[in-house]
């Protein structure tokens, strides 16, 4: 790809499983007379490698259940990875103890689904947005920060005057608002945002679109971008990760991948998207169902539900592999030529 | 005779301080085996709208007036016992969520016969045959087997599957959908769709989508209506509302969609947000939104308009075609 010297934001081989089994008394199961010790997991990430650009805003595309939200968790370092690197800027942080992380959570902020549980409902507007800034710069006297708030508020369009009104007198797109507010009040250079408008209307979602395209301008922002809505991605991606159940499947530029998308996943994907023009082709039906993080499929994870999956499909895992239109592409199909 | 005559709806919640209007005066038709789209963001009325077709409508709220006509008899004055009969062997409905909708505690099998025992004198062992006929019918795997299968065992998409089997028992006439696939991923949202649709053809079922999906209602249904608080703001057949949308909330709603710009530029947006139903304003509710907007809108509703086979309730659009109209009796 054309890659700059240095990625803002580098994850190596990240892997990320969750613990289903309990403490050690709940994994002891009975059977045919003796005990036997049983452990699950639910493998939410398997082998990510990703880098997002300065500048760029990466998005990354699945499913509920591919993993997607725990990269961005996991990134933001509010979850810790089982195995993997994180880097910022070159220097590795998924390790860092609380004191020495504290200078890249100012430079990482992110951006929650849903407005109604990420804002304190005890904490008027005023409060929510000035205790970043307090907290990341503690020497700030009072008359700078709330001009900081002021300024902030102003630039996503919230009146700074409604400032000492609470979480729940405002809408949607306005708690919206405010929670884009709050992540750019400490003037971060990376942005994560986890479905930042999957929970609004589609005249709402327009404008906090334009809001997160406006501020990207403005400041320089990179965004690692996660979300279910294609159309939202074509509009607003520089490039696309397509996930499934915890591996990237697919990466390209927003237009190569939208031309000519080469997994099959990817293929199926876009032809789900409903679009107004109704004289497209029918779209890809996947049969199948759909396998689960916790038993995961040998070989490549989409096989179960993939028309040109074979024998080596369900035995041997695909890697991510460069094809000719610049996109790369984790499947034996389109490596071999057959798809 | 249309299948469902929907006149004058007026809808309202009894709360401290007076009524809120949640309807306005709601009037439409469904044809046998027509496809009708309910398009609203939320807050626009369209679940009260399907709801309140059957009645369904829990205090405070309360049907104050108008008539919903199903075969020429009125379901909204209708008592419990004759509403029954309609209910689900009639009118089906499909809900959001799935899993709210089945009983947890109930394998499917149960669930499917009881629904048929409730409407039939039928043998279990009949209705059991019939249940088995339908989950074949929506295509899930092993269909035998998920009949002793509970809830919780199925995943999403298959849930949603064995709801439109549940709503195909009684081989009704009218499916209402309320977004059947909201809560679903976007390629099993395209099988379900898919789903439904063949079926609703092949059975020349009237099938009732509510969503907020432009998208979905432009592929799926012929018809549809475009609600804004509480009113229908214009109505016609999709295609031409999709193509050449009159009312300039519609416009704004088709324009604001991602796919609509050019990638990496501004979205087109409206302004503000659709009003809650205690602080409606006057005259035509989206005057506050809207760049056209007169002192004619803020202070009277806009009445019907007809533009080619589109209903449209806006002040300008009709001053558009009255002044083409003397235009064309000029030259004439």
């Amino acid at each position: 790809m054309n890659a700059p010297a240095k990625p803002l934001v580098e994850i190596r081989d990240l892997e990320k499983r969750f613990d289903l089994s309990g403490n050690f008394l709940e994994q002891l199961r009975f059977r045919n007379g003796r005990f036997t010790r049983h452990q699950e997991y639910v493998h939410a990430i398997n082998g990510v490698n990703l880098e997002v650009q300065k500048g760029e805003a990466l998005c990354v595309v699945g499913e509920s259940g591919c993993g997607k939200s725990t990269v961005a968790r996991t990134v933001m370092g509010l979850l810790s990875p089982s195995g993997g690197e994180i880097h910022y800027d070159g220097q590795r942080i998924d390790d860092l103890d609380g004191k020495t992380v504290l200078p890249y959570r100012r430079k990482m902020q992110m951006i929650f689904q849903n407005p109604y549980a990420s804002l304190n409902p005890r904490m008027t507007i005023q409060q929510t947005l000035e205790e970043p800034i307090r907290f990341h710069h503690p020497d700030w006297n009072r008359q700078t920060v709330q001009d900081k708030v002021y300024d902030v508020m102003q630039s996503v369009g919230i009146d700074p005057d409604w400032g000492k009104r609470f979480g729940h007198e405002f809408s949607g797109g306005q708690r919206q608002r405010i929670a884009i507010a709050r992540a750019l009040a400490v003037d971060p250079e990376f942005i994560v945002a986890d479905e930042p408008i999957s929970a609004l209307d589609v005249s709402i979602q327009a404008q906090v679109l334009n809001l997160m395209m406006d501020a990207q301008e403005d400041r320089g922002l990179t965004y690692l971008f996660i979300t279910h809505d294609l159309s939202v991605v074509e509009h607003f991606g520089t490039r696309v990760a397509v996930m499934y159940l915890g591996t990237v499947c697919e990466l390209a530029d927003t237009k190569t991948l939208f031309d000519s998308p080469r997994h099959p996943y990817t293929q199926a994907l876009l032809s789900a998207i409903p679009r107004l023009e109704d004289d497209r082709p029918n779209h890809i039906r996947l049969h199948g169902e759909v396998s689960t993080p916790v038993n995961l499929p040998s070989g490549c994870v989409f096989h179960g539900r993939c028309p040109y999956a074979n024998e080596r499909c369900r035995t041997e895992v695909p890697n991510l592999i460069a094809t000719d239109g610049g996109a790369q592409v984790a499947c034996h199909a389109v490596e071999e030529g057959r798809l | 005779m249309a299948l469902l005559e929907v006149k004058n709806l007026d809808v309202r919640f009894a709360v401290r301080g007076g009524d809120l209007k949640a309807l306005r005066k709601i009037s439409f038709s469904l044809d046998k085996g027509e496809r009708l789209g309910l398009v609203g963001e939320s807050g626009a009325g369209k679940s009260v709208a399907a709801f309140s077709i059957l009645n369904l409508i829990a205090r405070p709220g309360y049907i104050a007036g108008g008539e919903i006509l199903f075969e020429g008899k009125n379901l909204a004055a209708m008592s419990d016992r004759e509403l029954r009969k309609i209910r689900g062997n009639r009118i089906a409905m499909i809900f959001q969520d799935p899993m709210m909708t089945l009983n947890p505690v109930l394998t499917i099998g149960n669930q499917m016969v009881e629904a048929l025992k409730a409407h039939r004198r039928i043998s279990t062992r009949a209705a059991r045959q019939i249940a088995l006929d339908r989950l074949k019918q929506v295509q899930i795997p092993s269909p035998d087997k998920r009949l002793d299968q509970y809830p919780h065992e199925l995943s999403g998409g298959m849930r949603q599957r064995v709801i439109i089997a549940i709503a195909l028992l009684l081989d009704p006439e009218i499916i209402i959908a309320d977004e059947p696939t909201t809560a679903l991923d976007v390629t099993i949202q395209a099988e379900i769709m898919a789903l439904l649709l063949e079926l609703c053809e092949q059975r020349n079922v009237a099938l009732m989508l509510i969503t907020h999906d432009l998208g979905v209602v432009s592929q799926v249904t012929q018809n549809m209506l475009v609600m804004y608080a509480g009113r229908i703001i214009e109505q016609g057949p999709t295609k031409e509302i999709i193509n050449d949308a009159q009312h300039p909330y519609t416009q704004g709603l088709i324009n604001a969609l991602p796919q609509m710009g050019e990638p990496g530029r501004r979205l087109y947006q409206i302004p503000g947000a659709m009003p809650s139903l205690n602080r409606i304003p006057s005259g035509c509710p989206f005057h506050p939104r809207c760049q056209f907007a007169t002192d004619l809108c803020k202070q009277e509703m806009p009445e019907y308009v007809t533009s080619g086979n589109v209903d449209v309730a806006c002040h300008e659009v009709r001053k558009l075609i009255e002044e083409e109209q003397q235009q064309r009796e000029m030259t004439s």
